[in-house]
């Protein structure tokens, strides 16, 4: 991949700064990115195609009066596109209302280093070897069993670069990549079709297992062809990642960001100090996590990244703060302002969602279980009350355990409850620790929640 | 433009071996407003441009996205493309081919009554202001209310290799308004969401009856109770219709979801429903938010019958899908921007009404539920849906009782459609947006409907 030089971006962004404040900006900030990434995709079985992407973008952010206006554009070789961008900042600031709570930009802090983001042997991967990558996967899948039908998936190499400047002093540049490969199947066997299970595997450097991605994504179906209903009752879960990274994120994420706490849209608001979840959990934001999926040297602020302990044994110590929440209630930012890309302006968002494992193993979780489920995906979870955490969701599919051991798979078993209540719940945490997304976690086991079968 | 996407097209086909090459030019332009109680977060203003080039080579796809209009990059992008596909075709079983379509030489020219593009930021601001305050002055209870107001301008210009060429305006408007209350340890979340592609009048029209909506509902679910989980008589309104028509069955409608060991695929001209049920998928409906001309295969936009009186029909379709189905292209295929490639969308998705009225649905249900308004909503393959509601009520003895907070609904299509046994002589379409890797606006809709038994989500 030809990429974009550090020093090219940082003397945009810096040179875009100037410009702004010469033209009457009380603050401006420049945001410098880009994105390119080469993929191949799996469909029904078969690798069917491949992509190019290159996204390279400037986002700008200036202050009028105390009013913020941004623009942006993906046309960064022009200087005269360059300088109307700058004055579309500068007239939607103009246009815009003076926010008294403005209290400037971030300023500059020392940066931490970000270890394991960045691998030049993934830049280095040609569209022939993810090719082969994704055949492997799917020779995989397909060795285990006649019945698997792997629907779609592909494998990707990205590298993403992103330069921040602003009027504060802030100037940062980094750098990084990711490889991922995943695959969706299901399991047929004469008129019956499972559900689609899916692995993944992603990280920062060329170190994935896609042998492993396509027999796990195979097992997966083909242990969902045996079903049995289950009847409505309490009873215990162990919650795989895939079901806590979609639960958490629309629930309990939520309730942690600072933003919605001061404005009184958060369950957890008031209650720092105090004992919100059961006493074996322990979460940390961290942006620093070597190797993480989120893990940068500073945010989209310039924000240097750090690990923000969240919840200790249970207590509720911090949450997620960007700049200008972190000054409303004179504090510093935990570095948790993210952007999409050029195209927004950054919002509050947790780096990675780091939930501390604890000892069992996986079989050790299973074997606790006398009579319960395990979860792998959930449906609707993007339905529940953001405010409350309150939910109501569908488990396709949920595997029975039964005398510590996983038996038949149940379809369309409803979940309900309330996040906070779930997590005073968890009576064990498992140590077998995985990153997904932004979750870094182990699987969790939950007592007493409410199942609803057909 | 034209000259340049031509030539590129020449190339592929001519050099590279491509047997269908395809460029689609963009430039748009987007004005976004955020706004939380009464404060303009940020007024954001951008400009993108950029194009898709998509070939066939071997019978494997090839893609390839570049940001500029330079002729330069375009050409080493469709070398690109052309390169990506062949190697992806190496163990190719079965070769891709595109079922024929007309070929189109058109150009689009929409002629808003108010042009989003000419209306001032200061407008926008002042009329979003207005409405947020409004919100949070409704009552005391509520605590915060968010904002966030899109309207995208532009232009796309498709051509392809058999000789379509395209040229076509693009233009929606979209809010979304939602409200957080509280009272006593209980929060409750209310939203809403407008959008049109017919121009930024929808806002003077509609931003207030949608802004009253939005905090009555807040406040309204704070003494709302929680619902009994079980199998119930349920009466759904035309929101929840919508949604439930988009993800139990849309999706499953989409041929490539079909094709991918969907439940659909062995029903076409089976019957999967009660007589009632018919639905559509429509690209024709006028300003509506999921309605276009030409889909980004050029082919044109149509009403599209899936199911009719509980009969599947047909399914939504790209070329490539309905060259595997021996059917027509639908016009279902669409991208959302220049960074991606076009797949098969959803459009205003809706099912018909019938005779009953609102009344009549609810007289015979002695315990049951009337869902108004969703939340969210998300489908499996295997035809297992789930919709979560953000406004519900009891229906005791055929009449409405207490609110009820936080439920959802599941089942199984294929079973669930069989128990539609009333269906509405109203009808109404809410705009939504849908993501499948992509986000796509569209409609969804209908009139009430009864079910006669469905699994309800509950906490007690």
């Amino acid at each position: 991949m030809a990429t974009l030089e550090k020093d090219q971006m940082l003397s945009l962004a810096e040179s875009v700064v100037a410009v702004a404040l010469r033209k009457g900006a009380a603050e401006a900030e420049a945001y410098v990115y880009e994105g390119q990434s080469i993929n191949t995709g799996i469909e029904r079985g078969q690798v069917t195609k491949g992509n190019k992407i290159v996204d390279r973008g400037l986002g700008i952010r200036v202050i009028v009066n105390r009013a913020v206006g941004f623009a942006y554009t993906n046309t960064i070789e022009e200087q005269n596109t360059v300088e109307e961008t700058v004055l579309r900042a500068l007239s939607a600031a103009r246009a815009s209302k003076p926010d008294p709570d403005w209290r400037g930009l971030a300023e500059k802090k020392p940066y931490s280093v970000a270890e394991k983001i960045y691998d030049t042997k993934i830049l280095e991967l040609r569209a022939e070897d993810l090719v082969n990558v994704a055949f492997k996967m799917l020779d995989a899948a397909t060795t285990v069993d006649k019945r698997v039908f792997p629907v779609e998936g592909g494998v990707g190499a990205v590298y993403l670069s992103n330069a921040i400047a602003n009027s504060s002093g802030i100037e940062g540049f980094d750098q990084g990549t990711i490889i991922e490969c995943s695959l969706a199947t299901v399991a047929k066997e004469g008129s019956k079709v499972t559900p689609v299970c899916f692995e993944f595997n992603a990280e920062r450097s060329y170190d994935i297992d896609a042998n492993w991605v396509g027999k796990e994504a195979a097992r997966l179906a083909v242990s969902a062809l045996k079903t049995e209903r289950i009847e409505t009752k309490n009873t215990k879960l162990i919650l795989t990642q895939f079901a806590l990274q979609d639960l958490l994120y629309f629930t309990l994420i939520n309730a942690l960001k600072a933003d919605n706490v001061q404005r009184g849209q958060s369950a957890l608001k008031g209650k720092i100090g105090e004992k919100v979840t059961s006493e074996n959990i322990t979460i940390y934001d961290d942006g620093l996590f070597p190797g993480g999926l989120r893990t940068a040297t500073f945010d989209g602020e310039g924000a240097p990244h750090q690990k923000t302990l969240l919840i200790e044994k249970g207590i509720l110590r911090n949450f997620l703060y960007d700049n200008y929440t972190a000054k409303k209630e004179n504090k510093a930012s935990t570095g948790n302002a993210v952007r999409a890309g050029y195209l927004s302006t950054p919002f509050i968002e947790s780096t990675n969602f780091h939930i501390i494992p604890g000892e069992a193993t996986a079989e050790e979780l299973i074997s606790e279980v006398d009579d319960g489920l395990i979860i792998y995906y959930l449906q609707g979870a993007h339905s529940s009350n953001p405010v409350s955490g309150e939910f109501s969701v569908v488990a396709t599919p949920a595997w029975k355990i039964k005398k510590g051991e996983i038996t038949r798979c149940s379809r369309g078993v409803m979940l309900a409850g309330n996040i906070f209540e779930a997590l005073n719940n968890v009576s064990a945490l498992g140590s077998n620790e995985r990153k997904m997304g932004q979750l870094i976690a182990p699987w969790l086991l939950v007592e007493n929640v409410k199942v609803i079968g057909k | 433009m034209e000259e340049i996407l031509s030539k590129l097209n020449e190339i592929a086909t001519q050099k590279f071996g491509a047997e269908y090459a395809e460029a689609r030019a963009q430039k748009l332009n987007k004005a976004m407003l955020t706004l939380k109680e009464g404060r303009v977060e940020a007024a954001k203003q951008g400009i993108e441009k950029g194009v898709a080039l998509r070939v066939l080579v071997n019978g494997a796809w090839g893609f390839a996205s570049v940001g500029s209009f330079n002729a330069e990059s375009l050409m080493s992008a469709m070398a690109d493309a052309c390169r990506m596909a062949k190697i992806a075709s190496k163990r190719l079983k079965t070769r891709i081919k595109l079922a024929d379509t007309k070929t189109v030489v058109d150009h689009v020219q929409l002629k808003p009554k108010k042009d989003p593009a000419e209306v001032q930021m200061e407008e926008k601001i002042k009329t979003t202001l207005t409405v947020n305050k409004a919100i949070i002055e409704y009552d005391q209870r509520i605590k915060s209310c968010t904002i966030d107001y899109m309207d995208l301008t532009g232009t796309s210009c498709f051509i392809n290799s058999e000789g379509t060429c395209i040229k076509q305006d693009k233009l929606y408007v979209w809010a979304r308004i939602t409200a957080a209350a509280m009272l006593n340890g209980v929060f409750t979340f209310s939203r809403e969401e407008i959008g049109s592609t017919e121009g930024y009048e929808l806002f003077d029209n509609m931003l207030e009856t949608i802004s009253e909506k939005v905090a009555k509902r807040a406040v309204e679910q704070l003494s709302a109770k929680q619902p009994k989980g079980g199998k119930f008589p349920v009466v759904l309104g035309p929101n929840v219709v919508g949604v439930f028509v988009h993800e139990a069955f849309g999706h499953l409608a989409e041929a490539d979801l079909a094709l991918a060991g969907g439940v659909l695929a062995d029903n076409l001209g089976k019957k999967i429903g009660s007589d009632l049920v018919t639905f559509y998928d429509d690209g024709t409906v006028n300003g509506a938010f999921g309605s276009y001309k030409y889909d980004d295969e050029g082919v044109p936009a149509q009403k599209t019958l899936l199911i009719k009186d509980g009969v599947v029909t047909g399914l939504m379709h790209n070329r490539e899908t309905a060259q595997k189905f021996n059917a027509e292209p639908t016009g279902n295929a669409r991208a959302e921007d220049f960074r991606v490639e076009p797949i098969i969308r959803m459009r205003n998705t809706y099912m018909a009404p019938r005779d009953y009225t609102f009344e009549e649905l609810l007289e015979d249900i002695a315990f049951g539920y009337y869902f108004k308004s969703f939340r969210g909503g998300q489908a499996n393959l295997d035809g297992t849906f789930q919709v979560g509601i953000q406004e519900a009520y009891e229906i005791i003895n055929g009449e409405l009782g207490a609110a009820v907070r936080n439920a959802s609904i599941s089942g199984s299509t294929l079973e669930t459609l069989f128990k539609v046994d009333a269906v509405g002589k109203d009808f109404e379409l809410a705009p939504g947006r849908c993501g499948k890797g992509q986000t796509a606006f569209v409609c969804d809709g209908g009139p009430h409907i009864r079910i006669r038994e469905v699994l309800v989500g509950g906490n007690t």
